[in-house]
């Protein structure tokens, strides 16, 4: 577990490393620790592209948008599409670059960095479409943004579901 | 051929529908009987005799055509539809404002870019083909369609580079002249694509330095949007080459108040639209993009908590100096909320206009509009289920309600 997820983080900083200076990189994660610890956790507003029929209202399920760790998820939820938050469905290959965000876990009181892989190779999978955006940012800011098809860089790039995957804990 | 079968299953069907085991080729042969029994049967064969004889003539046999598409219509919309559930697959409806009917389709691919040209003749559709339908390789290419037919007449097959976003129009744009085509590419290292449309070619990839998008400006400038706030503009030789770039002043913060990329044509340029609901509108008449005063959308009470929020976050009149935009009440991260209300602006005092409530339509949260450029311009809304009402832009009036337009509406265009 502690090797994948060292390898996830190290995917992240190499692709967050070619399109950033080392500057810019310790400026975001300042920005983004500073403003998880100044931001309070925000009242959640599913009116956005998300259809609300289609995922459950159980917050603490990883079939649910309201599942604390999609908080800047753009997708359809792998949990609903045979895999799980932190596993693609059986047949796709996960997205080696991503982008991050910083969400509230209400259970221990604790944020953390999160990274919204996609999963890919198969169509899209049409279930439990979510689309969260705290903190998310437009293209201009890639390593925030969930707009892109971060299964670009796959050989088969095609978009099939996100996951959110743990990367370790924001300190305050 | 076709005349002599729509002749017998006319005729099969009159007997069916008299219930009698009667031959086609001797009507009445069934009621040859006792002469006991003739009295009794001879009324109903007779009355039915009578029937077959009055019957209507069959329908004439009909000739399979296509359809043309009538002279083009102000209100004429095209509809980006990304099939997000099925995203190899989407498509852009035209849809016409004032008959309420789909008069056709242009195939769009996974995850594309539709723009049109400035002469509205062409439409042209970036996007990206799997071998093996949802797999194998990748193939980018812009396919350009006849807006007057609807077919495509010919492609640009691009390196995998362009960009796989959600719309907007600075995805893949046009030149003012149309001698241009730029295709936004994103790997995610940043460059652009400057093609020709009519030759059909690639003429050169021109690096970004992190910025991003194609936002088009006179024959021969391109400007992208970076993280600093600021606008790279490339200038190109005849060839479409590199012949210049410069970097602006910032015009946002990205941290304290985002614009959203989804800019909106006016009169000298664009308008974008923050995060927080300042108007940002930037020249782009002369060699460097210019900016004019910030103006809000909300009051200061209203700051923070009204907000604008959509996929396509607004539209312009431009003759009328008119701006809708779907706004909501929410906080930080509701940014692609749709709208619960589209608001009204005069682009020249800065004043609201009016509010209109969108459940008054009958639709759920509005996630894209764009509004016709004619003087009796047409409004179109399209909520998050699809749904699109078509208001006068003028009042407000709901003329029309089509009910679930496409499957995922995020953009809406028009020459």
């Amino acid at each position: 577990m502690m090797r994948s997820l060292d390898q996830l983080f190290e995917q992240s900083t190499r692709s967050l490393a070619q399109r950033t200076s080392r500057r810019s990189l310790l400026g975001t994660l300042g920005r983004m620790l500073t403003g998880a610890a100044l931001l309070p956790l925000l009242p959640l507003d599913r009116a956005g592209r998300a259809r609300a029929d289609e995922v459950k209202a159980d917050p603490s399920s990883q079939e649910s948008c309201e599942y604390w760790k999609y908080c800047a998820i753009d997708g359809f939820l792998c949990a609903c599409c045979g895999g799980t938050s932190t596993s693609c469905p059986p047949g796709s290959v996960p997205s080696p670059i991503t982008w991050i965000g910083t969400c509230h876990n209400p259970k221990d009181a604790r944020d953390y960095i999160v990274s919204y892989n996609d999963c890919c190779g198969k169509t899209s999978c049409g279930h439990c479409d979510c689309n969260r955006n705290e903190r998310e940012k437009p293209v201009y800011r890639p390593s925030r943004n969930n707009d892109l098809n971060w299964c670009m860089a796959n050989a088969d790039s095609n978009y099939h579901c996100s996951v959110s995957v743990i990367l370790g804990v924001a300190e305050k | 051929m076709t005349d002599f079968t729509a002749a017998v299953v006319s005729r099969t069907r009159v007997h069916w529908h008299l219930g009698l085991r009667v031959s086609k080729t001797r009507p009445g042969a069934g009621c040859a009987m006792r002469v006991s029994q003739l009295v009794s049967a001879a009324l109903p064969c007779l009355l039915l005799v009578a029937a077959v004889q009055a019957a209507p003539p069959p329908l004439p046999a009909e000739h399979l055509t296509v359809e043309t598409l009538p002279p083009r219509s102000p209100h004429w919309i095209y509809v980006f539809d990304d099939a997000f559930d099925n995203e190899i697959d989407a498509r852009v409806h035209l849809f016409d404002g004032d008959s309420y009917r789909r008069l056709g389709q242009i195939d769009a691919g996974f995850t594309p870019s539709v723009n049109i040209s400035p002469d509205g003749a062409t439409t042209a559709v970036a996007t990206s083909y799997f071998a093996r339908g949802s797999r194998g390789t990748r193939t980018d290419v812009v396919e350009f369609t006849d807006n007057k037919t609807l077919a495509v007449t010919h492609e640009i097959v691009l390196p995998p580079k362009r960009v796989e976003t959600s719309p907007n129009l600075f995805n893949i744009a046009y030149s003012a002249d149309g001698h241009f085509l730029y295709a936004a590419y994103v790997t995610p290292a940043a460059s652009f694509g400057v093609l020709d449309p009519q030759a059909g070619t690639i003429l050169g990839e021109i690096d970004t330095a992190g910025c991003v998008l194609v936002i088009p400006s006179g024959p021969n400038r391109v400007s992208s949007m970076c993280e600093s706030g600021r606008l790279l503009t490339v200038t190109l030789d005849a060839q479409g080459h590199e012949a210049g770039r410069a970097m602006s002043e910032p015009f946002f913060d990205a941290d304290k108040d985002p614009v959203f990329v989804q800019g909106m044509p006016t009169p000298r340029g664009y308008a974008f639209l923050s995060f927080l609901g300042q108007v940002h509108e930037v020249d782009f008449s002369g060699a460097q993009p210019a900016f004019a005063p910030v103006w809000s959308l909300v009051s200061p009470a209203e700051r923070g908590h009204w907000r604008p929020g959509a996929e396509q976050v607004g539209a312009i009149h431009r003759a009328l100096g008119r701006l809708y935009v779907p706004m909501h009440e929410g906080g930080e991260g509701t940014h692609k909320d749709g709208g619960s209300e589209i608001w009204v602006f005069d682009m020249v005092t800065h004043q609201r206009l009016a509010r209109w409530p969108v459940q008054r339509y009958g639709l759920a949260r509005v996630l894209a509009v764009q509004v016709s450029q004619d003087p009796a311009p047409l409004l179109f809304a399209a909520s998050n289920s699809s749904d699109v009402a078509v208001l006068d832009a003028l009042t407000g009036h709901l003329r029309h309600l089509e009910k679930h337009l496409g499957q995922t509406v995020w953009q809406m265009l028009n020459p």
